[in-house]
């Protein structure tokens, strides 16, 4: 064999490497600061609450904001939105970013803080919270995934974040997009008690979101936790215990009531077993109304803009200055001629709790005795009608709270996440079961002049029927 | 000439019958020039007996053998080898005055179409590894030189047929693979230097071999005495699909003390070819080494080590092509300064041939032949599904994590998917002009982004999110086969084959690469679970729940296949005054089983785990044949075949990754074939005509896709991965062939060629859709698929060649082509055909359905016709025992921009969607096109010795 051949083996140990192997890449560690004047997230709120037009765009300036990430999507719960507050712990401001990429939490972690070039954005108020992006006619549109490096810009700082510990009672526009947390809260016992505890997100009536209703013990409150039907997490059963959980404060939607996001279910802690549920009539629901009228009203017979009185109604303020009052209104949130209704609108009340109770009821003299009634409400948020009943009520306006009131269970009461246009029926609720010779239902109200809390609540067409 | 040759040698032969020793002396030349031909080597077949001609071509061959019959060979570089038969009787004295050799033109074109014949399959991820042209390298007329070389690069396809229809032999045993039925073209790349002794059968032609199926066999002998003396070493550069190339070869030829051996080694290099990103690392070693025992028998180990990497581009939309050109991949980007792609290719799986000679006769042989091919083939892909498990309280399991597709043609990434609206407002339009800025300035994969998402996943407690899988498939091959040729008498011959191959193939995922991330969680993350399954749904195996997994642990799925195929072929030829005529039979019968080790979580119990039925297919084939000799010039040739062909089992076991699942009647692939040729030779002119008719039925296929739109009543929203398996499919391939080629010179040859064709469904077939989301195949209507008369994707229709070949006597050549091709039509997408194109999501109509609409959506497109010409030219210098010589070719002389095939994409399916994205400028799902190159080179200079 000729020497050639050897000399061409030789060569061919040394002719073009092609590369196909590749080692973990150093991470940058070079953070690029925006060259620019830095202003707050609360600048940009401010400019757009004092100006007349809906959608703020910014244009040729070098303002940039600061923020702390407190939003993952992580588990699909957050879609194309990051969120942001303006410190890691004790927040004051917060806003939503519209960004046009999915996955964000491989770049924008929770605690990561950013900076937010605001040339080219426009800010503008959609579903209800004020959020940054891209304008669109008269609204605002996603961050384009091409624009979103050129501005929004890491910096190397992940902050570990605390979420700002509050009360239903003191939710306010100033909270949303705020990471918070609430402490003693459950979930309503209608969502976990029955036979198949809800899920987040996975019931069949379930679209878009799942909206559960959440509870605190103390100071008692009502709120509600939204979950995207595209949460990894919607299938999972809401836990029965009680704890805390922290999410991010939101609006629904529509607008109409606020929502507390979670980014995971790591984001609740309800390792106690002991819930504060209130007692319970539960005697179940009837199919028809009895043929014996007990007592029926349909507040016609009530004067307009004064307290609901005679008919043997019992108006009782246990605090506050509101009381239940007759009402005629016209429109989407329409009344049903007159019906009767109470709030806590600017009225200056720390506390307002208003009841409104029927006259006595004979659970001996009739049989398979039962109540039906309508409610309506606006703004409720976290102002509560309870539907209650007694059978030791001396008929007293001092034995009122002395009382053993329990919850009606079985009656449906218009909850937040309902349309608040319209009347909503309790059910045929049987009371049947209860022992006692006589009974009282009442329609209690609690709210305050907080704007969280100072939602108004209308009733109607209260029937109480037997055989 | 050449049968006046042979009938004087014989009377020779005879003549001069006397003494022990034998002596054979002559001059050979150049058939168009008549000078003497230097360094062609000459031997007596089957013996030690060789020499080579001197400066004037001549040269004397002595010896003592036995008396009998032999073969005394002629080859030498650049001509066509000349078989002689002699009879040598003890003292025979032969002189042979003027033995001429033919200018094989080919031999540089065949050089060319070795080159190409890896080049062109495995750049796509869609896996066109379906073509057929290199197996037509070895023949030896007009059109199938066209079709091998010419028409190559617009995977024109002869008769419209897949390589599924055809086998690849080495030393006697079949490399088809069985998971497709196709031979793995890339296991023999880069082996050129051996692989110049082979055979082609044509069609079902008979065959040395085999029983040879509707396109052909090419059998090729690799034994160590069938390769002529002599070295060779070569280098070339290209800009096609590797930059440069280096090959080294020697053979020993046969010794006097009965050794033979043959070695090469070779290297195929580039960090891209003419499509970005397509990088090529392919090594090549071959050895050989024979010896001879006696005069009888032989002894041959051919070892064949191929392992290869290639970087892999994919079909591409228009708007993609608008944006960026055909040699735009988006499967790669840059990591540290350097090009890297995602779409790996890796095969690595060794041959090796044990064969045993045995020439009981001086016309009858039988080879028997065992061998061995073990290895793996993977591919690569960027796995973004990583996720986390997350307990809560009360012990549910939930997921966290996964990614979005980072691949930067993602539809959600291109300018249309921000005008996907009837009426786009003007954010949508800023919009649309980013992405498409930032497309075109960059468009390629930020490996960098990945390497952070897993970074700050880890950081954060989480899993990799993303990471590199390989799909592997390490397969362990045993064949034993063994074929006897007998001449039974003057006019009668014998062909006969037996095989029997075993095949284990384990097929899984591996993790290649976390990709900076901490580890991985075994998990589908696609999946739906609930509060009744748990968790488990998402479990690849159940076994192993939750399994987290490292770099190099296999996972996702795990199972075998076990396969064997057993093969019976007779043949008989007969040769008669004026016809010659062949029957032959093929028996087969073939088995397959899976054996699944994971049970996953959708398929719970034997469903997946354990082993699945077994599925046996016996298929006969038989055809028969004559050619009618008009005369020494003109022969008439007709071929009719009744063929069975078993499903490969990639089709049979319908979602082999998941489950145990075996396709719905499992029937073989019924074939009627049929052709019809007038041959004419004359010195001046070659001329072949050729009408055919393939008729196909009880078709099967298999494919994969997600989709929108499969809106029933088990899948409301329609959105689903399914399997579509289709039966029943029956087509039609009609047409003819064209080939001329005319000596207008002794030097010059003018050719033409042209093949025009119709390949057509001829029925509805069945088809059903399978996926995780339902627990019945999801059928819809009567189950048809309505494709009859639409046309089959089998390349173009038509194709057209005008050319010439100059060979001056000097040593240099030039040729030149000018190719036309038309009539091609993409390939339909079976899911629009079927009922699920009107159906709504409760089994009912669309209410708004149009059928006068329906039909424009459904119109198949074709694609645009396309001319291409091509140069190719060489020189040879002799120096002292060297041949020198370089030779170079051009493809896409006037730099054509063409499609070579396109698909419709499946993900739209339904009137609705499909309607809508009628009216988008820009759809979102459009047909996706594979892309020929433009102008490229190749130039190869080596030298002989």
């Amino acid at each position: 064999m000729k020497p050639i051949f050897y000399q061409l083996i030789t060569l061919l140990a040394f002719t073009a490497c092609v590369e196909t192997e590749f080692e973990v890449p150093e991470p940058n560690e070079n953070e690029i600061v925006p060259e620019g004047t830095a202003v707050s997230i609360a600048s940009v709120l401010s400019n757009l609450a004092q100006s007349s037009e809906p959608v703020i765009s910014y244009r040729d300036t070098d303002a940039y904001i600061t923020g702390y990430v407190t939003s993952s999507d992580v588990a699909g719960n957050f879609f194309r939105e990051l969120i942001i507050q303006d410190a890691p712990e004790n927040p004051v401001t917060g806003i939503t970013l519209q960004l046009n990429q999915n996955a964000l939490y491989t770049v924008y972690e929770p605690g990561r803080k950013v900076y937010v070039k605001l040339d080219g954005l426009a800010v503008a108020k959609e579903n209800g919270v004020v959020q940054l992006g891209i304008r669109d006619g008269n609204g605002i549109t996603e961050i384009p995934a091409s624009l979103i490096p050129k501005t929004v810009f890491r910096s190397t700082e992940v902050a570990e974040l605390i979420p700002l510990p509050v009360t239903i009672a003191n939710f306010s526009p100033e909270l949303e997009n705020l990471y918070i947390s609430l402490e003693d809260a459950q979930f309503n016992r209608r969502e976990v008690l029955g036979e198949s505890p809800k899920t987040f997100a996975g019931e069949a009536t379930d679209e878009f979101d799942g909206i559960r209703l959440l509870e605190t013990c103390e100071p008692r409150g009502t709120t509600l936790v939204s979950t995207s039907t595209f949460a990894k997490f919607k299938s999972v059963a809401l836990p029965e215990g009680r704890g805390s959980i922290s999410g991010i404060l939101s609006r629904d939607f529509y607008d109409d009531f606020y929502i507390l996001r979670i980014n995971t279910v790591e984001a609740l802690s309800f390792s106690s077993t002991n819930r504060c549920d209130p007692a319970e009539l539960q005697c179940g629901l009837a199919e028809t109304e009895g043929g014996t009228v007990i007592f029926k009203d349909n507040f016609q017979t009530q004067t307009r803009n004064t307290s609901i009185t005679g008919n043997g109604w019992t108006n009782f303020i246990e605090y506050g200055t509101q009381a239940w009052e007759a009402y005629t209104a016209t429109g989407t949130n329409a009344s049903q001629g007159i019906s009767a209704r109470i709030d806590s609108y600017q009225s200056g009340n720390p506390l307002s709790v208003g009841w409104l109770i029927t006259p006595p009821i004979d659970l001996t003299s009739y049989s398979e005795v039962r109540i039906r009634f309508e409610t309506s409400s606006s703004f409720a948020d976290n102002s509560e009608l309870d539907a209650l009943f007694s059978t030791d009520w001396d008929g007293t306006l001092d034995g009122i709270t002395q009382a053993t009131w329990v919850v009606l269970g079985d009656a449906f009461v218009i909850r937040d996440q309902d349309f608040f246009g319209d009347w909503y029926s309790s059910g045929i609720v049987k009371l049947s079961c209860a022992s006692g010779d006589t009974g009282y239902v009442a329609f209690k109200y609690t709210g305050s002049s907080a704007e969280a809390s100072d939602g108004t609540y209308q009733l109607d067409n209260i029937s109480i029927t037997a055989d | 000439m050449y049968k006046f040759l042979v009938f004087s040698l014989y009377l020779l032969s005879v003549l001069c019958a006397q003494g022990q020793e034998f002596r054979i002396r002559g001059s050979v030349k150049d058939a168009t020039t008549a000078a003497g031909i230097p360094e062609v080597r000459v031997q007596l077949t089957g013996t030690s007996i060789e020499t080579t001609t001197d400066a004037s071509g001549s040269f004397e061959l002595t010896g003592e053998l036995a008396a009998g019959d032999y073969n005394l060979s002629f080859s030498a570089s650049g001509y066509f080898s000349l078989q002689l038969p002699v009879t040598l009787n003890p003292g025979s004295s032969i002189e042979l005055d003027y033995i001429p050799l033919e200018i094989d033109l080919a031999e540089a074109n065949q050089n060319l179409t070795l080159i190409s014949l890896s080049d062109l399959q495995l750049n796509n991820e869609e896996q066109r590894d379906d073509i057929l042209s290199p197996l037509l390298s070895a023949t030896n007329d007009a059109f199938g030189n066209a079709a091998a070389f010419d028409f190559s690069s617009t995977f024109f396809r002869p008769r419209g047929l897949d390589s599924q229809y055809s086998s690849v032999l080495i030393n006697g045993i079949k490399l088809n693979k069985l998971s497709t039925g196709r031979p793995q073209w890339s296991n023999w790349g880069g082996l050129n230097d051996v692989m110049r002794n082979r055979e082609f059968t044509p069609g079902i032609a008979p065959g040395d071999y085999s029983f040879s199926g509707p396109a052909g066999t090419l059998h090729f002998d690799m034994n160590a005495t069938a390769l002529g003396r002599g070295g060779r070493v070569s280098y070339a550069q290209a800009n096609r699909s590797y930059t440069g190339r280096i090959m080294a070869s020697y053979n020993s030829g046969l010794s006097q003390n009965g050794w033979a051996y043959s070695i090469l080694a070779s290297r195929r290099f580039g960090n891209e070819g003419y499509i970005e990103g397509t990088l090529y690392d392919a090594n090549s070693f071959f050895a050989a080494v024979e010896k001879q025992l006696s005069e009888k028998h032989s002894l041959n180990l051919t070892a064949i080590y191929t392992p290869n990497r290639r970087g892999r581009s994919t079909a591409l939309t228009q708007e993609v092509l608008d944006l960026k050109g055909n040699q735009y991949n988006p499967n790669w980007g840059y990591q540290d300064g350097k090009i890297r792609n995602a779409r790996l290719r890796e095969i690595d799986e060794p041959l090796v041939i044990l064969s045993h000679h045995w020439k009981f006769s001086s016309r009858n042989t039988l080879t028997s032949s065992v061998a061995y091919q073990w290895g793996k083939t993977s591919n690569s892909r960027i796995d973004n599904t990583g996720s986390t498990l997350f307990k809560t309280e009360n012990g549910t399991e939930t997921f966290l994590g996964g990614a979005r597709n980072p691949a930067p043609n993602y539809y959600q990434n291109l300018p249309g998917y921000f005008l996907r609206f009837p009426n786009p407002t003007a954010a949508n339009y800023q919009n649309a002009y980013l992405a498409r800025e930032a497309f075109v300035e960059d468009g390629q994969l930020d490996w960098g982004a990945l390497y952070h998402a897993n970074r700050v996943a880890s950081e954060t407690g989480l899993n990799a999110v993303y990471a590199i899988q390989n799909d592997v498939n390490q397969d362990r091959m045993l064949q034993i086969a063994s074929i006897l040729n007998i001449d039974l008498s003057q006019k009668l011959k014998l062909t006969a084959r037996l095989s029997a191959t075993r095949l284990k193939s384990e097929n899984y995922a591996e993790l290649d690469d976390l990709m900076g991330g901490s580890i991985w969680l075994d998990i589908d993350s696609f999946a739906e679970d609930d509060a009744t399954t748990g968790g488990d749904l998402a479990q690849s195996d159940l076994q192993n729940r939750n399994r987290l997994v490292e770099e190099g642990d296999r996972y996702k799925y795990n199972y075998n296949i076990l396969a064997s195929e057993l093969q019976a072929f007779l043949q008989l030829q007969a040769t008669l005054k004026r016809i010659d005529a062949y029957a032959a039979i093929e028996l087969q019968q073939t088995r397959y089983q899976r054996e699944g080790f994971y049970e996953n979580g959708y398929y719970p119990g034997k469903r997946s785990l354990g082993k699945s039925n077994a599925v046996a297919f016996f298929t006969p084939s038989g055809k028969a044949g004559l050619t009618y000799k008009f005369s020494g010039k003109h022969f008439a040739l007709l071929n009719a075949g009744l063929l069975t062909q078993p499903l490969p089992y990639n089709t049979v076991f319908t979602n082999a990754r998941q489950n145990n699942d075996i396709l719905d009647e499992a029937s073989a692939e019924q074939i009627t074939n049929l052709d019809l040729s007038y041959i004419y030779r004359s010195p001046s002119l070659k001329l072949r005509l050729t009408g055919y008719l393939v008729d196909f039925k009880q078709g099967s296929e298999l494919s994969f896709f997600y989709t929108g739109s499969l809106q029933s009543p088990q899948i409301e929203q329609g959105n689903a991965l399914v399997q579509e398996i289709t039966t029943g499919i029956n087509r039609r391939n009609l047409g003819a062939e064209f080939g001329l080629e005319f000596k207008a010179l002794p030097t010059l040859t003018f050719k033409a060629v042209a093949a025009y064709g119709n390949y057509q469904y001829t029925s509805d077939p069945q088809v059903y859709y399978t996926t995780t989301l339902a627990q019945q195949p999801v059928v819809f209507g009567e189950g048809n698929v309505k494709l009859k008369n639409y046309h089959v994707a089998g390349g173009p229709e038509q194709a057209y060649q005008l050319g010439f070949d100059y060979r001056d006597p000097d040593f240099w050549w030039l040729g030149a082509s000018f190719n036309r091709f038309a009539d091609a039509y993409i390939d339909v997408s079976y899911l629009r055909r079927s009922g699920a194109f009107s159906t709504d999501f409760d089994g009912l109509p669309f209410n708004d359905y149009d059928c006068a609409q329906a039909r424009v959506l459904l119109q198949q497109e074709k694609i645009s016709p396309y001319n291409l010409v091509n140069l190719v030219g060489g020189k040879s210098w002799r120096v002292k025992d060297y041949t020198i010589g370089f030779f170079g070719l051009v493809n896409n002389l006037l730099n054509m921009s063409y499609k070579t095939g396109a698909f419709e994409d499946s993900r739209v399916g339904d009137y609705r969607s499909l309607l809508e994205e009628s009216r988008r400028e820009l759809p979102l799902f459009g047909n996706r096109y594979f892309t020929g190159y433009g102008t490229t080179f190749y130039v190869n200079v080596y030298a002989r010795f």
